[in-house]
């Protein structure tokens, strides 16, 4: 066990962990941000999507003692209120049916719009299909996507 | 006063009322007995499925479960509509346990909208009433001169309002009333009025809590081994090495209980944290005795299914005609065999459940989409009184009938009640597949004949599969699927018909997986149906359309349970679908069109697709289009219908395409998402969802929208000059691209 401080949302916490414990278990299990979700551990799936810098990296993956001193950002750090340009077009296009993975959804094409702010349909295929949803919103996410993309160039 | 009886809930008297709509008595059990109102006026509830409060806000309780197919909008837009509540004023809480009456959590088969629809109506009426009371005593007047209106009762003589919140205290002190009148449906404000998930804002905030994000004081985690092999048992365990992980607390095992879960013996590592029992449990040393049926493999399965094809089948389904006195040679029929392996559900959250065991009593968190047969299997195993069971019921991330089963809560009771604390056990992705209860796997012996005029005078289907129902009770008398499925209630008009069911054992737990027996038999019928329309060089919608077009509507079954079939509702979506896929438009190069239709006739709801394909070369294509037809009686909420349906394509094509679970030596091979595979993003084709208009009674929507999607496409393909006859279709070496 060691002691950490890391930054989650612009705030700054200290916890006591494992160095090897996933940044995802310390998010859940220990400072109960639970947005944050566990789908397979092993990153096949990309439930677990957190930014790092602001770069999509799957907190399953990350362990704590890599996480000192860096901006680690969660879907509760997009925005509260849905004023995140991503969550707008996800309300709008009310992707969600189970509602699992889409922190996940959000979270990596919040990494992939931060690098990028005009990617082309292949980027966004390639980035998007390795994060999940079994319920099948993809027809919705990609709406989203596209809107988001949209959003984001008309405001900036 | 005329009785109707509505399906399964012969308790609600209906009277017609000459234009005052319907009036209905209140003889539901729970609503009355809940009805709670406090002293303060805090707020008003007249019953189990609403509370109207001071500030106005109106809260719906949903006692169905939430997994994702959208009751937490659609079940309170009925209550809202029939209250003339405001919708923005509406939150969702999720009823909780033990407030009403057996049976109402109860979510599976596509059945909630069907299930509640009126009572539902009938709890916002009872407010609507008891506000406009309330009022009219204000106001002096009669409450015939009252009526309501977004969240308000309207003085029809003056038109001035009062909003509901300022009804609160004195409605509550009211009598609830002995009848109530509905409102005519051409009255509907919000039916039939898209309205987006009422979680939507916590979903997309990650403050949306399932079970596995609930956190119980004092609360630890455990991660289980369990037995590769069903039926085995634990010869011993090491933890020396397992003790050394930081946060390791205890090691607990249980032994195997047989059906209905099937619950197969454990070693549970308990830690303080949930990545600790995961690291701590690699380091255990477990011997298992497997037992003597450690050596089944899918492979064998199938190779008996094939054997015993021809034989007669061991349950006959349904008989019409003699197919026995019909001349059947190879020049009038065909024979096809269809096959479709194991399925797991793979829900995103993966199963996990929280219990607390304190001396007599224990405490449940998690999701269950039958609470009522849990807590009996619970009250059977354990001894608890049902009393002291208290069950916190939780929103489910994916549901698709995985939750159904309940090993997973039998499994944490038996850690808890070990442990002084309350303790949430997680499934990690391996455990999740590899100990689900398996969608079976299944073959069909289809024959087909016609007579001299191309036209069909035989159907003779066999299904082969290994039982759901022994799983849960191997004792039963019948272990065929009995909700329906389309052999019992084959749709098309063949003057001799024969269906039949043969179990197979095998040492795997089997489960219902969304769509059930639905899919498992419109895939052969829908496929060998076309087949037999190319086989008489006939075009297979006109094909299908002769056999259902102006077909009188028939009973499915005996006496009250009998369902009633809509051949004629089956054509008109597959005309929908047909119509916007542009069947009859040329079409381009290598471009090949595939249809299928159904009747999912326990939902009371019909679906067909059509699907547009582009071929590439020799059994490579690409999916260009998804054209899917619905009629599901009267729509409640259009928006959560079509994400229903966009997902039921994408849930269809990953059995369609690539969905297999294999079986060696008794152990599941899958172990994840590398190896069982969901459909991606990428591979998702466009998708247009068209509704048919209708007024008819509301029916289920969940699982509608996948049994005709296989078929569809491998029509298409067949079109193309490749049949595929085993899902998934890579089986055969069919290739897509995106």
């Amino acid at each position: 066990m060691a002691s950490y401080s890391i930054t989650v949302n612009n705030k700054k916490f200290t916890v006591d962990a494992d160095p090897a414990m996933p940044l995802l278990w310390v998010l859940r299990d220990i400072l109960d941000l639970t947005g944050t979700k566990y789908g397979c551990g092993v990153n096949d799936c990309g439930a677990c999507t957190v930014l790092i810098n602001g770069s999509a990296r799957r907190s399953c993956q990350i362990a704590i003692a890599s996480c000192v001193e860096q901006q680690i950002t969660t879907v509760e750090g997009l925005s509260e209120d849905l004023t995140h340009p991503i969550q707008k077009a996800w309300e709008k296009v009310g992707v969600p049916q189970c509602g699992y993975c889409q922190s996940g959804q959000m979270m990596v094409l919040a990494g992939l719009l931060n690098k990028n702010k005009k990617p082309t349909e292949q980027q966004v295929n390639e980035v998007m299909s390795a994060n999940l949803c079994r319920c099948g919103t993809y027809h919705r996410i990609r709406q989203a996507v596209h809107l988001a993309i949209e959003e984001i160039n008309s405001t900036n | 006063m005329k009785i109707v009886s509505v399906d399964r809930r012969q308790f609600i008297k209906v009277t017609s009322l000459s234009g005052a709509g319907l009036m209905i008595g209140i003889l539901l059990p729970g609503i009355k007995s809940f009805a709670q109102n406090t002293p303060d006026c805090e707020f008003f509830q007249p019953n189990a499925f609403l509370r109207i409060d001071k500030k106005g806000d109106v809260t719906i309780f949903v006692a169905r479960q939430e997994m994702g197919q959208g009751v937490n909008t659609s079940l309170p837009i009925i209550v809202a509509d029939e209250m003339d509540a405001d919708w923005k004023k509406v939150k969702v809480e999720i009823a909780p346990y033990g407030t009403l009456p057996e049976g109402s959590h109860d979510t599976g088969g596509s059945q909630s909208i069907l299930l509640d629809y009126t009572q539902l109506r009938k709890a916002g009426a009872i407010a609507k009433a008891m506000l406009i009371a309330a009022a009219a005593a204000k106001w002096k007047i009669k409450p015939e001169q009252c009526a309501a209106d977004n969240g308000s009762v309207v003085n029809t003589i003056n038109m001035l309002t009062i909003p509901y919140a300022e009804l609160v205290c004195e409605a509550a002190a009211l009598p609830v009333p002995a009848e109530v009148s509905l409102k005519s449906p051409k009255d509907f404000k919000l039916i039939g009025k898209e309205q987006k998930k009422s979680n939507l804002k916590d979903i997309l905030t990650g403050k949306a809590k399932y079970g596995i994000d609930i956190k119980i004081p004092g609360m630890v985690y455990a991660s289980v081994e369990r037995c590769p092999v069903l039926g085995g048992k634990l010869i011993s365990v090491d933890d020396t090495e397992a003790k050394k992980v930081a946060g390791f607390i205890k090691l607990v095992t249980y032994e195997g209980t047989g059906s209905p879960m099937q619950v197969r013996p454990g070693v549970a590592v308990v830690a303080t944290n949930y990545w600790s029992a995961m690291e701590a449990r690699k380091l255990l040393k477990i011997k298992w005795d497997e037992g003597s049926k450690n050596k089944e493999s899918t492979e064998q399965l199938f190779k008996n299914f094939e054997a015993r094809a021809t034989s007669a089948p061991a349950f006959e389904k349904y008989k019409k005609g003699d197919i026995s006195k019909l001349k059947i040679t190879s020049l009038n029929s065909i024979i096809s065999n269809y096959s479709a392996p194991f399925l797991a559900h793979a829900t995103m959250e993966p199963i996990n459940f929280i219990a607390e065991v304190k001396g007599d009593k224990c405490e449940l968190w998690g999701g269950l989409q039958l609470p009522d047969w849990t807590v009996g299997e619970i009250i059977k195993q354990f001894g608890f009184k049902k009393e002291n069971i208290k069950v916190n019921l939780a929103l489910i991330g994916g549901g698709f009938g995985r939750r159904l089963h309940f090993e997973f809560a039998i499994e944490t009771i038996n850690i808890a009640k070990q442990l002084d604390k309350p303790v949430k056990m997680i499934c990690d992705r391996t455990d999740d597949i590899r100990f689900d209860n398996f969608r079976p796997a299944n073959y069909h012996r289809m024959q087909a004949s016609w007579d001299t005029n191309g036209k069909l005078q035989s159907w003779d289907h066999h299904l082969q599969t290994t039982s759901i129902a022994i799983t849960h009770d191997p004792a039963t008398k019948d272990p065929s699927e009995n909700l329906g499925g389309a052999m019992e209630d084959f749709y098309y008009d063949v003057p001799n018909v024969h269906t039949g069911y043969t179990h197979q054992d095998f040492n795997i737990t089997r489960g219902w997986l969304r769509s059930v027996e639905i899919c498992v038999n419109v895939f052969p019928i829908e496929c060998f149906v076309d087949e037999v329309a190319l086989k008489l060089k006939k075009d297979p919608y006109q094909f299908r359309l002769s056999m259902l077009e102006g077909r009188e509507m028939f009973k499915v079954g005996e006496g009250p349970g009998a369902m009633k079939q809509y051949p004629q509702r089956i054509a008109d979506v597959l005309k929908l679908a047909a119509e916007k896929i542009g069947y009859d438009q040329p079409r381009m190069k290598n471009h090949f069109i595939g249809l299928a239709t159904h009747s999912f006739i326990f939902a009371k709801s019909y679906a067909a697709h059509a699907i547009e394909i582009e071929i590439l070369a020799p059994k490579k294509f690409r999916i260009k289009r998804v054209v899917a037809a619905i009629d599901c009686g009267l729509v409640i909420n259009p928006d959560g219908l079509r994400n229903q349906m966009e997902g039921g394509i994408a849930f269809a094509l990953q059995q369609a395409l690539k969905g297999e679970i294999t079986i060696q030596n008794s152990r599941v091979a899958e172990d994840g998402f590398s190896t069982y595979e969901l459909l991606t993003y990428e591979e998702m084709p466009p998708v247009e969802i068209y509704t048919i208009n209708s007024t008819e009674e509301p029916g289920g929507v969940g699982e509608v929208g996948l049994p005709t999607v296989a078929p569809a496409l491998c029509n298409a393909l067949a079109a193309a000059g490749y049949r595929p006859r085993t899902l998934p279709i890579r089986k055969e070496g069919f290739q897509w691209v995106v």
